[in-house]
């Protein structure tokens, strides 16, 4: 029958006492005894419980935990292996040493690699403080880096929570913003038109403020929504042909680029693995600046591509005003303009936009640019999807 | 052509009458986005995707059907309940538009669900523009049922 | 043959739009009357001569907004497609939203067109003329009730 709470008394120790609770899985009164004499003399104060079997093993388990489980492999009513299964089944990561009499190599491998923490002889039993030290030192590690693992998780999750809600209320802050800012807009410049000459001049004055700065809240949450929508829709990427994607793209800036006397020149352009509506929207934003930054000549501005490895780079260059090296990082981040409102017009979004799109879909964006001498923004593209490596081009 | 580029399906029989609209047409920049059947049958095999036009896909559908009545074969009051009265093509906008001065087809037409019905000026220049305002209108001022024609077309690639 | 005068009904909440559409109506060669109602019930009640409006005139053209009180712009639409004297009245639905399922639904429920509300004010002012020039100009109305 088991003994519930056996206390030895200390032997003479040579190391300082470490409490430990055991549970020994042992039928034998002698064998347990010379297990845990083993023990004290290497400096274990114990405090053992002893079963025989499943029913009293897992009742001991669930009453006082142990911090060790030590079975004998061999037991009449019961095998030590089996206390493994009741670890597991109770889920509990308690380190399990065998002891045993004679146990081949063989068994005792496939005890370890059945999941036993590892095995002692009873003709060896020296080593057993060891073997428990060490049993219970990776134990702790176990516990420690699981904790760090948890942690973590928690705020991964936290975060893409918190950006989830970030991204939700820009989107819906910009979408209802619309509706307001609409009547502003048109009223303000209704005023303009109507009143134009008619009240002093402050007024004229006052009225094109308004109506100017209701305007360029227009454009602003325009592009706010544009940049949260990058975020919020699903990308669905495709094989996508650049050269039919950049002829759509110069229909719709056709009027900037009749305005300006722009010249867009470009090289055959590859097909990409990405979502079609974004890459107009990176190529749009991109020709759209190099017309907008210009200098004093006309536009020119170029869009190749080349292979690099499994993707695709393109290079949107311009001859315009150029970027100073120490901004070249900056200009991707939201917001961020280089040059005031009266110089050049926009919120400083664009390029954010481009960023988004380009590492939603994969890539790395990028400039290269000197002050004066025009800009080049490279960027990169896979190539083809996942399945498609496997099918020859 | 690329049928599934076709934004305006005109079905009329008279040549002249043809030639005309294709070119108040392309004075908006539309005529090469126009596809023309002679007959109410072949209008319904386009639209229905059948016959000769099997290849063809209901989606994208045409942004506009501008459809004559006198027509051979099948009339266009027709094709009109049949276009209406199907699920997959209720939706795409048709206008009548014809010589005829019946009353009587006029409000068949309405009753049959026709988007709007339009007489044919005799004019010459009254037919231009009114066929200039109809496809500004349909294509540019109204918002067709379908939105991106060309993110289907992406997909499909 | 033209009618004389044209009576449009406008049913919007937004009385800054209503404002708007008759800017932009004043001064075209074509002479609409417009009358404006703020929600579905009301639209209704305008359209069936109920309550007050049982000297109402029956609309030659319907611009309907979706988003409305009360009952919203399909659910008008929807009723005036029910009943036979009110079904074939030309409705143009004039709104912000962009939505495909709002265009789609407007189509599949017997929306003669439908129309984005622009963002600023010639596109605006624009596409209500175009909308007057096109249905009083050109389109061969479905009723000709005498009026008045």
């Amino acid at each position: 029958m088991s003994s519930a709470g056996t206390k030895l008394g200390k032997q003479d120790c040579a190391a300082p006492q470490t409490k430990l609770r055991a549970l020994l899985v042992e039928d034998n009164a002698l064998d347990a005894a010379l297990v845990l004499r083993a023990l004290n003399k290497d400096g274990f104060e114990v405090a053992a419980n002893i079963v025989q079997d499943e029913a009293e093993f897992t009742r001991s388990l669930r009453a006082h935990p142990p911090e060790v489980v030590l079975a004998d492999y061999n037991l009449p009513m019961w095998k030590g292996m089996d206390a493994l299964k009741v670890l597991r089944a109770e889920a509990l990561d308690i380190p399990m040493i065998l002891v045993s009499g004679a146990l081949g190599d063989v068994t005792a491998v496939e005890c370890i690699r059945q999941g036993a923490t590892d095995y002692v002889l009873k003709d060896g039993l020296a080593r057993l403080p060891e073997v428990v030290r060490r049993a219970l030192r990776e134990k702790q590690e176990r516990s420690l880096r699981h904790q760090i693992e948890q942690d973590l998780a928690l705020k991964v999750d936290e975060l893409a929570r918190s950006n989830a809600d970030l991204e939700q209320f820009a989107y819906v802050a910009s979408h209802d913003l619309q509706e307001p800012l609409r009547m502003v807009t048109a009223y303000t410049q209704l005023l303009a038109e109507r009143y134009r000459g008619k009240l002093d001049e402050s007024a004229d004055k006052f009225i094109g403020y308004a109506s100017e700065g209701a305007q360029r809240m227009q454009v602003l949450i325009q592009d706010l929504l544009a940049f949260s929508r990058v975020g919020r829709q699903e990308t669905s990427s495709a094989s996508v042909d650049c050269n039919d994607v950049l002829k759509e793209v110069l229909q719709s800036l056709a009027a900037a680029i009749a305005e300006s006397g722009a010249v867009v020149t470009h090289s055959e352009l590859p097909a990409v693995w990405a979502d079609r509506t974004q890459v107009a929207q990176l190529l749009q934003n991109l020709i759209g600046n190099g017309i907008k930054f210009r200098g004093p000549e006309p536009p020119a501005i170029s869009v190749l591509a080349e292979k690099a490895d499994e993707r695709w780079q393109f290079s949107v260059s311009d001859n315009g005003i150029g970027i100073a090296p120490e901004y070249a990082e900056n200009i991707f981040i939201v917001f961020q303009r280089l040059h005031a409102r009266t110089e050049y017009p926009g919120n400083g979004i664009g390029l954010a936009i481009c960023k988004k799109i380009v590492e939603r879909n994969g890539g790395k964006i990028w400039a290269e640019s000197q002050p004066g001498s025009g800009s080049t923004f490279k960027f990169t593209l896979p190539g083809h999807g996942p399945e498609e490596r496997i099918v020859a081009q | 052509m690329n049928t599934a580029e076709v934004e305006i399906l005109l079905v009329d029989d008279s040549p002249e009458d043809v030639a005309l609209t294709l070119h108040a047409l392309r004075g908006e920049n539309l005529s090469n986005r126009v596809f023309v059947a002679h007959d109410g049958e072949e209008a319904l095999e386009f639209l229905f995707c059948t016959g000769p036009h099997a290849e063809r896909s209901f989606d994208p559908p045409p942004k506009l059907v501008l459809l004559d009545l006198k027509l051979p074969k099948i009339d266009g009051l027709q094709v009109l309940k049949q276009l209406k009265g199907d699920a997959r093509t209720r939706t795409i906008p048709v206008v009548l538009l014809t010589s005829s001065r019946e009353e009587r087809d006029r409000i068949v037409g309405y009753e049959l669900g026709v988007n709007s019905y339009l007489q044919k000026p005799v004019d010459f220049d009254e037919f231009r523009k009114t066929v200039k305002l109809l496809g500004l209108y349909w294509l540019v001022t109204n918002q067709p049922p379908v939105i991106n024609v060309k993110s289907h077309l992406a997909g499909q690639r | 043959m033209m009618h004389l005068l044209l009576e449009l009904l406008v049913v919007d909440d937004n009385p800054a739009d209503v404002a708007l559409i008759s800017e932009a109506l004043a001064g075209t060669k074509y002479h609409s009357k417009v009358t404006s109602v703020g929600d579905g019930v009301e639209a209704l009640a305008f359209l069936y001569r109920r309550d007050k409006f049982v000297h109402a005139v029956r609309p030659d053209l319907v611009i309907l907004d979706l988003n409305l009180p009360k009952r919203d712009g399909l659910a008008v639409l929807a009723a005036m497609k029910a009943g036979p004297d009110l079904r074939l009245i030309p409705v143009v639905i004039f709104s912000t939203s962009q939505l495909r399922k709002d265009i789609m639904r407007s189509y599949e429920m017997g929306a003669n067109c439908y129309v984005t509300k622009p963002g600023n004010l010639n596109g605006f002012f624009s596409a209500i003329k175009s909308i007057e020039e096109f249905w009083f100009g050109f389109v061969n109305l479905p009723q000709k009730e005498s009026n008045g």
